[in-house]
């Protein structure tokens, strides 16, 4: 997994790299420093760095991954998933009605067997939440794509 | 500049009905941040932050700071009544203080912390308002040349207390510069990694990366740790001791030793990178060597529990030297600090304090108010932080996402920010896993276009020349510091390491 991770942070730094080789001029009409200098110093470093360190993590591929549990690993990607879900649904529904179906759904997974609990706190949290931003803040909460019918 | 009547005129900005209550909000939640684990103040900051926006500027700094501050009491909390740090620069306060609190002292631990806490926040920020304006007053002649290696002292500094993965440091250092460099090009108004997307011409924002990294990231390493698993069965209870106050001893054993770390965390939280982990442990070391009972370290030693609270606070307060007076943030919390600066319109650096004396005395005065709350909030409110601990992080979890995607959509009102967010969390994840660093990624975000702009306008002024940079006198002083600091900071790195490893091993 990190060898992944790192090969990702790889192709992200040499794509990175070409475009400040190909779309940024590293000096101006006037000889000054472009808007390519410090890309093309940056990606460069980060390249030579990186290319490092995946060459370690071949090395040492056995004795360098990180051995999380299947149980740590699936926790923190349930989480994950579960927020990716969350931001999906704020796109869809808006800010309190998203947020009220993440957290049922949510606690539902996280929290079980609390059903009373875990209702109160899926309506509870979101009113707070709103009326915190919305009405005392007066800050922006995400807008519905879909109208509700409420 | 008189500094007493400039302090007087921050005290009457900051004793206004609405500025205390801030003051206390901030204090209030600054300690809840720091009493579960896994959250430090940059998350705090980071997540709280577009919270402050329908506030003025006075109250919301005001706050903010209280929160940066208050965290470093409520860390304590946990680490003495449950042997988990609420964030890193209180690892050092469980080597004494859970043993303090197991020998059935747990009250006397808890006092001591708060005051020990205040005696090094208070002397902290002394030393901020005797030398804030002389810093200020030596800074004011730096130019372009001065503050590009000024922000690149402060990333050195950082990378080379990452310790043994300093090249991981580096990698994520350079993200960091790469995601500064996103946007319009101000000297020639090209766009550089904008993709035709309007959202991205004024380049990515700082709060969805700072919140994604500090915010989600964490929670999500929480989760990967299984501290959503973990109860709080172990939490020791202080009501059922004989004695909750500490005695005439524990106050006549300690009262050097929080003069002398008062100041030691100040100066290491005066040197960008250091910070209060490093001073905690520094000082828990220092104070067992300098101890006629070394061996008592680790066992319930009160002077080895107030050591490190003291010096965490002070080196708190010692990172506003750089932040208030260069504007070079020296850690990912004061990043997250200089962040709202800029949100407020406010630039700090050498001019700041001059030009805004309301608002840098405002909160210079609104920090003795803040430490004076806190000591009172962390004494007696520790019932309610208790109860804080006892809410399983299961149904935390959910809720500090919930608080991420919003804060993180009220700034702008921007979708694209909030992916970003979510994007940023899931990266923090596993640079936290792997041993990236994100305060070096979110320290860069904030010096990176800083770092170019003085290098370009430098390099404009000396034709090309780089050795504009020793033949001012600034510059070359700079260079030497920066020289000595990264040589000097690992072996102060390896001497705050040796106290954990020690504790660790038992010795």
């Amino acid at each position: 997994m990190r060898l992944a991770f790192l090969l990702v942070v790889l192709a992200g730094a040499i794509f990175y790299t070409y475009i400040a080789f190909v779309d940024l001029s590293f000096m101006t009409r006037s000889g000054r420093l472009g808007p390519g200098f410090f890309p093309r110093l940056v990606g460069v470093i980060a390249v030579l760095f990186i290319a490092w360190s995946v060459f370690d993590a071949m090395r040492d591929r056995d004795s360098t991954d990180a051995g999380g549990s299947n149980s740590a690993w699936s926790d923190a990607i349930l989480l994950m998933a579960l927020a990716v879900g969350y931001a999906v649904l704020l796109r869809l529904f808006g800010g309190f009605v998203a947020t009220v179906i993440y957290l049922a759904v949510a606690l539902a997974i996280l929290n079980r067997r609390r059903h009373l609990q875990n209702g109160i706190l899926a309506v509870a949290v979101p009113s707070g939440v709103y009326l915190l931003f919305d009405s005392l803040l007066n800050a922006n909460m995400p807008p519905a794509l879909f109208d509700m019918p409420f | 500049m008189d500094i007493f009547s400039d302090l007087i005129m921050g005290l009457s900005i900051a004793i206004t009905p609405i500025n205390l209550l801030y003051l206390l909000i901030g204090a209030v939640i600054g300690m809840i941040v720091g009493v579960i684990p896994g959250f430090g103040p940059s998350a705090g900051l980071a997540i709280l932050l577009p919270m402050t926006f329908g506030m003025d500027p006075i109250g919301a700094i005001m706050m903010l700071a209280a929160i940066y501050y208050g965290a470093m009491y409520g860390g304590t909390i946990t680490s003495i009544l449950l042997n988990t740090p609420g964030e890193s620069a209180t690892v050092a306060s469980t080597f004494d203080g859970f043993p303090l609190a197991k020998n059935g002292r747990a009250g006397p631990a808890l006092v001591m912390q708060a005051v020990a806490s205040f005696v090094g926040g208070t002397m902290g920020i002394i030393l901020i308002t005797l030398l804030a304006p002389m810093f200020a007053q030596v800074s004011r002649s730096f130019g372009p040349p001065e503050y590009f290696l000024l922000a690149l002292m402060g990333m050195l500094t950082l990378i080379v207390m990452i310790g043994e993965n300093w090249r991981l440091g580096i990698i994520s250092a350079l993200i960091g510069f790469a995601l500064g460099t996103v946007g319009v090009d101000l000297e020639t108004g090209q766009g550089r990694y904008t993709f035709g997307s309007a959202e991205l011409i004024g380049g990515i924002y700082f709060i969805p990366i700072a919140i994604g990294l500090f915010g989600l990231g964490e929670l999500f390493f929480a989760f990967y740790s299984g501290l959503h698993r973990t109860g709080t069965g172990g939490i020791v209870n202080y009501e059922t001791e004989e004695r909750f106050w500490p005695t005439r001893m524990d106050w006549i054993s300690t009262r050097m030793t929080m003069v002398r770390h008062s100041i030691l965390g100040f100066v290491v939280g005066v040197i960008p990178g250091a910070g209060a982990t490093i001073a905690s442990l520094m000082a828990y070391s220092t104070e067992r060597s300098l101890s006629k009972h070394p061996e008592n370290f680790g066992k319930g030693e009160m002077a080895g529990l107030v050591a490190p609270e003291t010096a965490n606070n002070a080196a708190s307060s010692g990172a506003m030297i750089p932040l208030l007076t260069l504007g070079i943030p020296g850690s990912a919390s004061t990043a997250v600090l200089l962040a709202a600066f800029v949100l407020w319109g406010l630039r700090p650096g050498p001019l700041f304090m001059e030009q805004n004396p309301e608002l840098a005395w405002g909160l210079i005065a609104s920090m003795y108010l803040g430490n004076m709350a806190l000591l009172a909030i962390s004494i007696f409110a520790i019932p309610l932080f208790v109860q804080i601990i006892k809410v399983p992080y299961r149904v935390l979890g959910p809720t500090v996402v919930v608080i991420c995607a919003l804060g993180t959509f009220s700034v702008n009102a921007s979708f694209v920010e909030l992916y970003i967010m979510f994007a940023a969390g899931i990266a923090g994840f596993f640079m936290r896993l792997y041993g990236f660093s994100p305060a070096a990624l979110v320290l860069a975000l904030v010096l990176g276009p800083l770092a170019e702009e003085a290098l370009r306008q430098t390099l404009a002024i000396s034709r090309g020349s780089f050795s504009i940079f020793i033949e001012r006198p600034a510059s070359l002083w700079i260079i030497v510091v920066t020289i000595v600091l990264v040589v000097f900071l690992p072996l102060l790195n390896r001497f705050g390491s040796k106290a954990e490893t020690a504790k660790k091993s038992g010795i």
